[in-house]
């Protein structure tokens, strides 16, 4: 069987955003270990190097994208991105000292609204999690959960009250995260908000934000700005998660009925051998 | 073996404080009424150290999904499932934690037996060094201390496990103890004065500590840039 770093291998990964890399400009990072310099020609284009060997780049939902793989799996799709009318919002990175995984994970999870985002995303008493529906999409090979709902203080940077939000969640791929929830001025329609991680190493990640709202009012600074600060409360628990990979045994970390995204994204990412920052046996 | 971690006084009613002891992760915190815990500091549920956590009257809440754990460490309390009655088995692994002379005493095995130290003394504080305990001990010999007339302190060990020493000054009649813990490579020192330290007494060994501080990693950092010359 292929090794997790050898299955990892074989995606694509955010490594900067459309732009964020000066004409002439090069920059170093890290992805699954292993050293790589990006640079920017004359006309802005992106181009990876890993040593002397260049490796294939792509750009997609305002990130540029490699693998180390010549011929890597294709990138998931999301059709919103092709929705002329919603804004597009890269929100930079965050640097967090977890497994990519993990990062993942939380983004999936609702029950921490009330006691990680607070008067934000949730606040008690409206703390309980209703059952709903996770399955495995087998045609596109994706965990997707549905009908799930929680009450929220300010949902958004275009919310006014508290609402209950509904919301949709999709896993394409194992370091990628999307989400859809209701969209406060728009209540037919639905904001996506993805998480695109870029796997420095098996126990740290760089995250890359990017929306696709229907906000017409907020600035693109007042968007950006409100999506960080989530994430920096995130980044509180995500560096205080031991161990930092991913247990996929569940003897090892107790779940509940609220956790059934959870629950599901650890065996999907079992089943597909998908470990790279998981812990695959009790110590 | 029993270890000091921390003064009594930096636990007030509704805290929760880490202490780390070897390999051990511990996190300790004092309920409403005054009850005293010592907990592996790991959340059951999502692995998230229970220290970040909240007290609620009688329980320890963690921080990530608010799960209510009550003095035997049991999981009485799942938000997200107000009505649901959390299984015994959801439990988190407790210390033995006694608290004596005004410093807290841990064991990760058995249960906790605390040294007997004079029933006099009143808390100074608690200062971490980035150094091995010996070059702790080594530099109170040299550091001096305001109002005892330039007098060398004379140290007198008490206990070697737990690590404990006394300070007495010249004419014999006010003393300092020092609890010292050492983890990796940091030593925490928990001080202590009998009652014949006036306010202004308690300020002056407060600053000595931090002299003692200095002088000792100093020394280590001097240590360590001639053995890198040798090299």
């Amino acid at each position: 069987m292929m090794s997790g770093l050898e299955r990892a291998k074989q995606d694509w990964y955010p490594v900067e955003m459309v732009g964020g890399l000066a004409s002439g400009e090069t920059r170093d990072t890290r992805l699954l270990g292993i050293d790589i310099t990006l640079s920017a020609d004359d006309d802005g284009k992106v181009s990876v190097t890993a040593g002397d060997t260049p490796w294939p780049t792509m750009v997609a939902y305002d990130h540029i994208w490699t693998s180390p793989s010549s011929d890597p799996r294709p990138l998931f799709e999301i059709p919103e991105a092709e929705e002329k009318d919603r804004r597009f919002v890269p929100c930079g990175v965050v640097r967090v000292k977890c497994s990519p995984l993990r990062a993942v994970e939380n983004f999936l999870d609702i029950a921490h609204f009330p006691f990680v985002h607070t008067d934000i995303l949730g606040a008690e008493p409206h703390t309980e999690v209703e059952p709903y529906d996770v399955n495995i999409d087998e045609s596109k090979d994706e965990v997707i959960a549905t009908k799930v709902k929680f009450f929220q203080p300010q949902a958004a940077k275009s919310a006014g009250d508290g609402i209950i939000t509904d919301y949709v969640y999709r896993v394409p791929a194992p370091m990628v995260s999307i989400l859809y929830k209701t969209c406060p001025p728009k209540p037919d329609a639905q904001d996506v908000i993805a998480l695109f991680v870029q796997p420095l190493d098996e126990e740290t990640c760089d995250v890359w934000p990017w929306m696709a709202l229907y906000d017409y009012e907020s600035t693109m600074a007042d968007m950006i700005h409100f999506q960080q600060m989530i994430f920096l409360q995130d980044r509180s628990i995500l560096e205080n998660q031991m161990p930092r990979r991913l247990p996929l045994d569940p003897r090892k970390e107790i779940p509940t009925r609220a956790d059934m995204t959870s629950i599901a994204y650890r065996r999907w990412l079992k089943r597909n051998g998908a470990v790279y920052g998981a812990l695959t046996e009790v110590r | 073996m029993t270890e000091p971690i921390g003064l009594s006084i930096n636990l007030p009613v509704n805290r929760v404080m880490r202490a780390l002891m070897h390999e051990h992760d511990v996190a300790i915190w004092r309920s409403a009424s005054g009850r005293l815990s010592a907990w592996n500091n790991r959340c059951p549920h999502r692995g998230m150290r229970l220290s970040h956590g909240f007290v609620r009257g009688e329980a320890l809440a963690c921080l990530y999904h608010g799960w209510h754990y009550d003095a035997e460490g049991k999981c009485r309390y799942i938000p997200a499932h107000p009505e649901l009655t959390p299984p015994d088995t959801i439990e988190v692994k407790s210390y033995s934690i006694e608290e004596s002379s005004g410093i807290l005493w841990l064991t990760t095995s058995g249960k906790a037996e605390p040294l007997a130290l004079p029933d006099n003394l009143q808390p100074v504080r608690s200062i971490t060094f980035d150094c091995h305990a010996d070059a702790v001990v080594k530099s109170m010999s040299v550091s001096t201390l305001a109002g005892t007339d330039g007098d060398p302190l004379r140290i007198v060990p008490i206990s070697q496990k737990p690590h404990a020493l006394s300070l007495e000054t010249a004419n014999g009649e006010a003393s300092v103890f020092i609890l010292l813990q050492q983890c990796a490579g940091q030593t925490a020192a928990h001080i202590l004065a009998d009652n014949n330290w006036s306010a202004d007494g308690l300020v002056e060994i407060s600053r000595w500590s931090e002299e003692t501080r200095r002088i000792a990693e100093k020394a280590v950092g001097e240590l360590a840039a001639a053995e890198q010359g040798v090299e």
